[in-house]
């Protein structure tokens, strides 16, 4: 067992675990959305060519094991490219190359959930493609977007544990290096803190994304219900300008 | 400019095609134990009794939201502290198979709920009592419902046993890794390495559809 002196300094060293794993895999989502959003907009487009690229390019990554993703960037971009790449750099453009194919797949589906109907009457009232995805579209698609998106970002979460073996410290990474410093004493209540730490982090936002995913789901349900009665504010509309 | 080269590579391509064999037989171990593991608990999710819904959700909470590698490293490195020692390749398959069952038990869970209300009043007209109402009427039904999911579960077992590697067992990912270590190819090694893994996904993929692709598209009795 650890003893208890040492106790609150590991907790800290956790808790900065906790916010470095937070950090990178925020960063790979970021990264790896802009990706995504234009990977799926290459999913949707009407060029072959281009929905053709981004298959491949989605369907590689889903089935390369995180792992190897890393070793790549870690192991073997440094030999082929003959630079160095750190730890930090190597985590994250591979957690962002992963995090890439998946954000590609939920803004495919969100992009796919907007009525084709939408399409015609936009394209209906004379807007280009451009236009009908920012101003129709996108704003339709983006709230169905989100409740996947988090549960990317919890699976990013997960996967950046692994950047613990190429020697970059997050919480994974804090827990084992605690372990190192007692000689293995205490491994057992390192790793169940380090398990209860990404337990705490991935519960809470998947609860958010069911939440959010519950609450988009009763506003349109709701909006369906107000939709109907509409001739009130033309009324009113009428009386201001008449005074 | 890097010179790619696979003819160094050639005399350690014994331990290579050994390493995939591990990779494809800890997998097929770990689907093995998960899929009727997965089943048990969903089951456990949709009955009764309240303390058996409670173990269940608790099991399927706790294993989803923690990684695969701390699974992992709690059975390879606390699990002997208190007297329970492991072989790597047994924690392995264990670590897979405990992942596994619980992302199988939500795919399952799934695969119950859409099966309509209905069919439960109508089995109970006919005077089928709940372990004939399960066996006959859902099960079937619920299968049909979630083989195109178990696909994806499939597929993510073989592409999660690459962890394996971590904490020694001397599959693919192990095999590139100590191969790369003696040759320094680690460019042409990862790459092999990435594409045998794509090839067996798309197959298995492919594979999973050409079996499943009929039962999958027939309408459910509803």
């Amino acid at each position: 067992m650890i003893g208890s002196g040492h106790f609150a300094a590991y907790l800290l060293l956790l808790l900065r675990g906790v916010v470095v794993t937070l950090e990178l895999s925020l960063g790979a989502l970021v990264i790896g959305s802009v990706v995504g959003i234009l990977l799926g907009a290459m999913r949707s487009s009407r060029r072959r060519p281009l929905r053709l690229a981004a298959l491949v390019y989605i369907e590689a990554l889903r089935s390369t094991p995180f792992v190897i993703l890393l070793f790549l960037m870690y192991y073997a971009m440094p030999l082929a490219l003959n630079i160095d790449i750190p730890p930090f750099p190597a985590a994250i453009s591979a957690l962002s190359l992963h995090c890439s194919a998946y954000m590609a797949e939920v803004v495919r589906s969100g992009i796919e959930s907007v009525a084709k109907g939408q399409w015609e009457a936009a394209a209906a009232l004379g807007l280009g493609y451009r236009r009908i995805m920012r101003f129709v579209v996108l704003p339709q698609a983006l709230p169905v977007m989100i409740p996947p998106t988090i549960g990317v970002y919890i699976s990013t979460i997960k996967e950046s544990s692994l950047a613990s073996i190429v020697g970059f410290v997050e919480l994974l990474g804090q827990g084992m290096a605690i372990r190192e410093s007692n000689a293995g004493r205490g491994t057992a209540d390192v790793l169940v803190a380090v398990a209860f730490g990404y337990f705490a982090i991935c519960y809470s936002l998947s609860r958010l994304g069911r939440y959010i995913e519950g609450r988009s789901s009763r506003d349109r349900r709701a909006a369906a219900v107000r939709a109907r009665p509409a001739a009130a504010p033309r009324w009113r509309f009428a009386r201001r300008t008449l005074s | 400019m890097y010179d790619f080269n696979l003819r160094v590579l050639l005399p350690y391509w014994p331990a290579f095609c050994k390493g995939a064999l591990l990779t494809l037989e800890i997998s097929a171990l770990a689907l093995v134990i998960s899929l009727p593991c997965g089943l048990l608990i969903s089951l456990m999710r949709v009955s009764r009794s309240r303390l058996l819904r409670a173990l269940g959700t608790v099991y399927v909470e706790t294993v989803r939201n923690v990684p695969l590698l701390v699974v992992l490293y709690v059975l390879c490195y606390a699990l002997p502290v208190y007297g329970v020692p492991l072989s790597v390749f047994a924690a392995g398959v264990l670590g897979l198979s405990i992942n596994s069952a619980a992302f199988t038990t939500e795919i399952f869970r799934g695969g119950f709920a859409a099966i309509p209300g209905g069919q439960e009043e109508a089995a109970r007209a006919l005077g089928l009592g709940r372990a004939q109402l399960l066996a006959l009427v859902v099960l079937p039904q619920v299968f049909r419902v979630v083989l195109p999911t178990l696909g994806n579960q499939v597929v993510s077992v073989v592409l999660g046993s690459a962890q394996a590697s971590i904490i020694g067992v001397a599959e693919l990912t192990y095999q590139t890794q100590s191969i790369g270590s003696a040759t320094f190819r680690y460019f042409e090694l990862f790459t092999m390495a990435a594409l045998f893994y794509i090839v067996c996904v798309q197959a298995i993929g492919g594979i999973w559809r050409l079996l499943t692709g009929r039962a999958a598209k027939a309408p459910l009795g509803t």
